[in-house]
């Protein structure tokens, strides 16, 4: 496996968001994300809703829960086969992450027309970093996927073989890194806030980083 | 809103548009290795999905032992994301890929990475990845 789903580093906008409450700093943050992003073969479309909970007197952390929907589509894509025990060094949670690659196990499918409907139960974490700006990170943890059934090419070792209907993982579970199953998501993002009146949030827009991992 | 709405759909549509990934048209003539031995030849048939005209040879080099897969007056009717590949079936089940075809039509050499067995690699194929249609195929015949 020479390439891998990772990180799309994209321009994105978050279209509207409401809060719960009217306080400059909020006890509870409820927000309806809308997420698109696009490259030159993939793209995808999340939308998502986050309840969080400030912690602290000044409530500038938060953490909380939310569900997200993430539609994903590409053309020619090649995913990971490994699974840890014969990818990295260990398989430990978290270390995982960290842990050295063994690529000569690697073996490649590589899917033509890749597409997975997925909704997760996410986990939250956020920082109010000033009035205007928020960095967040948020992370997909337990769900399901639909998709459709697509050609691919399995290689190994040099020597490819026709899978004629792959079809994605119908179960999603985060245990970090490559012990992960299924199409997980996680997002990294500023925002800055241009207004804000009556404690609802007019218009924001964000940077994000989106990991998608979707082993098929 | 209505812009920014417009703006992210406009995006994603740019950025999803089908590339049609046709092969090039325009003959390719690479030069064959007059020092070549021809291994093993054959003449291409139609598949489920194309019409064809040419042979493929399989030819060892006169200097060294590496191998290359020629399609020698081939014309190929075009397609999107086709593939040559050296094949064990004459369906695309276990194959070696050898890239991308580079023209529609003309001559051409590609690379055979290390030795495999020809007895067991006896087809050359012509195949569309994206939706796995077999444009054409040639039992290798040793020569």
């Amino acid at each position: 496996m020479r390439k891998y789903l990772s990180t799309l580093f994209i321009c994105l906008i978050v279209i509207s968001g409401l809060c719960a409450q009217q306080k400059r700093l909020l006890t509870t943050n409820q927000l309806i994300d809308l997420t698109v992003t696009a490259g030159s073969s993939q793209q995808s479309i999340a939308t998502s809703y986050v309840f969080n909970r400030g912690i602290g007197k000044s409530k500038k952390f938060e953490i909380g829960l939310g569900v997200r929907n993430t539609a994903y589509f590409g053309v020619k894509k090649d995913f990971w086969t490994a699974p840890a025990n014969l990818a990295r060094t260990t398989t430990f949670p978290f270390a995982v992450v960290f842990a050295g690659q063994k690529t000569e196990n690697w073996d490649t499918l590589n899917v033509q027309r890749p597409f997975t409907n997925s909704l997760n139960a996410t986990v939250n974490l956020g920082y109010h970093l000033s009035n205007k700006f928020y960095a967040g990170f948020n992370i997909d943890l337990i769900g399901f996927t639909v998709g459709r059934k697509s050609p691919a090419v399995f290689t190994s070792n040099g020597v490819s073989k026709t899978e004629p209907a792959a079809k994605p993982a119908a179960f999603n579970l985060l245990l970090t890194g490559d012990n992960d199953y299924g199409s997980l998501n996680s997002e990294f993002f500023l925002r800055y806030q241009f207004n804000k009146k009556n404690g609802v949030l007019k218009e924001c827009t964000s940077f994000y980083l989106q990991n998608i991992n979707q082993p098929l | 809103m209505k812009k920014i709405v417009f703006a992210c759909i406009s995006l994603v549509l740019v950025f999803s548009a089908c590339k049609k990934d046709q092969s090039p048209t325009v003959p390719v003539n690479d030069p064959l290795d007059t020092t070549a031995q021809v291994k093993f030849t054959g003449t291409f048939i139609n598949g489920p999905f194309g019409m064809v005209t040419g042979t493929a040879q399989v030819l060892r080099a006169g200097n060294n032992d590496s191998y290359s897969l020629a399609l020698k007056d081939v014309m190929i009717s075009n397609g999107p994301d086709l593939h040559v590949y050296l094949s064990k079936e004459g369906q695309p089940v276990n194959f070696i890929d050898l890239g991308k075809l580079k023209s529609a039509a003309g001559t051409q050499v590609y690379s055979i990475i290390g030795n495999p067995d020809f007895t067991q690699y006896k087809y050359a194929l012509v195949h569309c990845q994206r939706f796995n249609h077999l444009f054409e195929s040639a039992e290798l015949m040793m020569r």
